[in-house]
C-alpha cells in the first residue's frame, strides 16, 4: 500500500518522480494535447494550415442543420439496435456450453471459440466483404441454392419494392436499400469470443446444488435460464452493453472499409464517426470535423453516464 | 460440474442436442477460415468452377503463397517491428509509472492519478483529426515511429491501472529487504516487480500486441510510402485492386494471421485468460 512519507524521506525519494514522467509526457502529448486542440479548433474555420478564422459557434450551428450528420445518427441508432440483438447468440452459446456435463468438452469448445481470434480483424472484415460479393460470395450462392431467392423475389413483387430480381445477383453492398440489411447480416452467427468467455466466467459461480434443486422442483430449461443463469451474468451483460454503446457510436472502421468514405451508395451506411473522418480527411474542413468530434464525444459521454447511473453494475 | 453427473449414462444421452447446437455455431464461425485456407490454393478459374471443396493436394497452387509472401512479407516485418517495439516500450513505461503510484504516496500523486484516470473517459474518435495535425507539425507523418509513440501513449492508462493494483498487492517485506540491501528503486523494479508480476505482464503484453496487430485506421491515415506500410494498410490496398486474384488474396490473408497463430499456440492459456480479464476490466 502507498503511505504518506515524512519530510526527510521525501527529500530522499524525489527521484521517484522520474518514474512517472515518461508516461506523463506521452499522455500529455498524444492524448491531452489533441483533445484540447479539438475543443479549441471546433470554434474555428480551419483547413489544416496556418490560416484559421474564429467563427464562434458556427460549426455547431452548421452541424445541427447538416442533414448528413443527422441521418448518420439515425443510422448509428439502427446499428445499435442490431448490435443489441447480436448480443443474444453469445449469451445462449455461453449458457449451452456451461450446461454441458463434461468438463473436457467445455474446455474443447472454449478453445475452439478462441480460434477465430487468431485472424486479424481486418482479414475477418475482408472475408465478410467477400462473402457478401454479388457474383462469387457465399451468401448469394447459399440463397440461390436453397431456393430462398425465389421467396425473396416473390416478397419483392408482392410489396412492389425494386430490390430483388430473378436472375440478377443481389448486390448487398451496392444497392442502397440493402446496406443496412447487409450490416445486420455481417458477422453471422454473431458470436463474440470475448463475450462468451466473460459470460462463462460469470456462470462458473453457479453451484451444482442449485441445478439439482431446480431439477427436483421440475423447472424446465427455459425457466432455469431466466431464474438462475441470467441473473448471474447480468453484470457481464451490462458491461458488454456499455462497451457496445461506446464501440458502436464511435466506430467507423467497418463502414469505411466495407463501403467507402461516403458511407456507400446513397450514403446509407454513413455514421457520425465516418462523417467526421470524411469532413476532415476528404473535404479538408478540419474545424468542422473537430466540432463533429465534440458532439460525438458529448453524446457518448452522456450515454455512458446514464448507463452508470441507471444500469448499475454491482461487483 | 461434479463427477457424479458425468458418470450417469442417462445424462450423457441428454447432452447431444446441446452438442449439436454448439457444433452448428462453431462450424459456421470457422467456415470463413476454411474458405480462406482452401481458396488460397486455387486460381480464379478453378475457384469459379468449384468454390466450396478444396482441390487435391497435387493440384495446389503454391504460386499464390509465393506471391503473397513477396507482397505481404515487408508489411509483416513492419508490423512485427511496430507491435513488438510498441508493446515493450509501453509496458516498460507503464511498469515504472505503476511502481511510482503503488509504492509511495508523494505530493501530487493523487492529482497525477486522476489525470491518468480521466483519460479513460475520452473517446479516441474525437482526437483523430488534431492528432493527425500534431504528427504533421512534429514531422512524424509517414513514419513508423509515429505509430509506436501513439500506441505507447494510448496503452498507458489501462496498463498502469491494472499494474498498480498488482504491485500494491506484492508483499511489502520484499521491498523493505531490498531497501536494506541498498537497492535503488530502479533495481527494485527490475529484480522484484518484473519477475513477480510476470503473469500479468504477459497477459497485458498479449493484449497490447493484439491491439497493435489489428490497428488499421491510424496507419491508413499517416502512412504514404509503400515501404512503410503495415499489414492493415497493405491489405486495404490489396482489396482495392481492380482485378482480384482470390487465391493470392486469401493466401495473403492467411499469411497475415500466421504470427498470431504462432503466438496463440505458445500462449493459449494467457490468451484465454487475458481476453476474459481484459474484457472485464476494460
Amino acid at each position: 500500500m502507498a503511505f504518506p512519507l515524512s519530510r526527510q524521506k521525501l527529500l530522499r525519494e524525489w527521484r521517484l518522480y522520474f518514474f512517472v514522467v515518461p508516461s506523463l509526457v506521452m499522455v500529455l502529448t498524444f492524448a491531452y494535447f489533441p483533445a484540447a486542440s479539438a475543443v479549441y479548433h471546433s470554434f474555428f474555420d480551419w483547413s489544416g494550415g496556418e490560416a484559421k478564422q474564429y467563427i464562434g459557434l458556427d460549426n455547431f450551428k452548421r452541424a445541427f442543420t447538416d442533414s448528413t450528420l443527422l441521418n448518420s445518427f439515425v443510422t448509428v441508432g439502427a446499428l445499435m439496435v442490431f448490435n443489441l440483438f447480436k448480443m443474444i447468440p453469445s449469451i445462449l452459446l455461453a449458457v449451452l456450453i456451461h450446461r454441458l456435463f463434461s468438463d473436457r468438452w467445455q474446455y474443447v469448445y472454449r478453445a475452439l471459440l478462441v480460434v477465430p481470434m487468431i485472424v486479424p480483424q481486418l482479414v475477418t472484415l475482408f472475408i465478410w466483404k467477400f462473402i457478401l460479393d454479388p457474383n462469387l460470395g457465399a451468401l448469394n450462392r447459399v440463397i440461390e441454392a436453397t431456393g430462398l431467392k425465389s421467396v425473396l423475389v416473390a416478397i419483392n413483387d408482392f410489396f412492389g419494392w425494386s430490390v430483388f430480381f430473378e436472375g440478377v445477383p443481389i448486390g448487398w453492398l451496392s444497392q442502397p436499400e440493402l446496406i443496412l440489411p447487409a450490416l445486420f447480416i455481417w458477422g453471422f452467427p454473431w458470436i463474440g469470443t470475448v463475450g462468451v468467455l466473460i459470460y462463462l466466467a460469470g456462470l462458473q459461480s453457479i453451484s451444482t446444488e442449485i441445478y439439482e434443486a431446480a431439477e427436483l422442483d421440475g423447472i424446465g430449461p427455459f425457466k432455469k435460464f431466466i431464474y438462475i443463469e441470467l441473473p448471474l451474468i447480468l453484470t457481464q451483460v451490462r458491461l458488454s452493453l456499455v462497451l457496445l454503446i461506446i464501440g458502436t457510436l464511435g466506430g467507423y472502421g467497418l463502414q469505411l472499409l466495407l463501403l467507402n468514405e461516403y458511407g456507400g451508395p446513397g450514403g446509407r451506411g454513413m455514421v457520425p464517426g465516418l462523417w467526421m473522418y470524411n469532413r476532415g480527411f476528404v473535404a479538408g474542413e478540419f474545424g468542422y470535423a473537430c466540432a463533429i468530434g465534440m458532439i460525438l464525444f458529448v453524446v457518448i459521454l452522456s450515454l455512458t453516464i446514464i448507463n452508470n447511473r441507471y444500469v448499475r453494475v454491482e461487483k | 460440474m461434479s463427477a457424479a453427473i458425468t458418470a450417469s449414462p442417462l445424462r450423457r444421452k441428454r447432452d447431444w442436442p446441446k452438442h449439436s447446437i454448439i457444433w452448428a455455431f462453431i462450424l459456421i464461425e470457422l467456415f470463413p477460415l476454411y474458405m480462406m485456407f482452401q481458396v488460397s490454393f486455387k486460381d480464379n478459374a478453378s475457384f469459379i468452377r468449384q468454390p466450396w471443396l478444396p482441390l487435391w493436394p497435387g493440384e495446389w497452387q503454391w504460386d499464390n503463397w509465393v506471391f503473397a509472401f513477396k507482397l505481404i512479407g515487408p508489411y509483416l516485418a513492419n508490423t512485427v517491428f511496430v507491435a513488438v517495439t510498441g508493446t515493450v516500450a509501453s509496458l516498460f513505461l507503464a511498469i515504472l509509472a505503476a511502481y511510482f503510484f503503488a509504492r509511495h504516496k508523494l505530493p501530487f500523486s493523487g492529482f497525477l492519478w486522476s489525470a491518468f484516470l480521466i483519460l479513460m473517459l475520452l473517446p479516441g474518435v474525437a482526437n483523430i483529426v488534431p492528432l493527425f495535425m500534431l504528427l504533421k507539425n512534429m514531422s512524424l507523418l509517414n513514419t513508423l515511429l509515429a505509430l509506436i509513440l501513439v500506441g505507447v501513449a494510448g496503452a498507458q492508462v489501462f496498463n498502469i491501472f491494472v499494474l498498480r493494483h498488482f504491485i500494491e498487492d506484492l508483499p511489502k517485506d520484499l521491498f523493505e529487504a531490498a531497501e536494506m540491501d541498498g537497492a535503488s528503486h530502479f533495481q527494485q523494479v527490475i529484480n522484484i516487480v518484473i519477475p513477480m508480476a510476470s503473469p500479468i505482464i504477459g497477459t497485458l503484453a498479449i493484449l497490447a500486441f493484439l491491439n497493435k496487430w489489428n490497428d488499421f485506421l491510424l496507419p491508413l491515415i499517416i502512412l504514404r510510402d509503400k515501404e512503410l506500410f503495415t499489414l492493415g494498410v497493405g491489405l486495404i490496398y490489396l482489396d482495392g485492386e481492380y482485378v482480384k486474384q482470390w487465391g493470392q488474396i486469401m493466401a495473403s490473408y492467411f499469411l497475415a494471421s500466421i504470427p498470431l497463430i504462432i503466438i496463440f499456440l505458445f500462449t493459449m492459456r494467457l490468451f484465454v485468460r487475458g481476453l476474459s480479464a481484459g474484457a472485464i476490466k476494460g
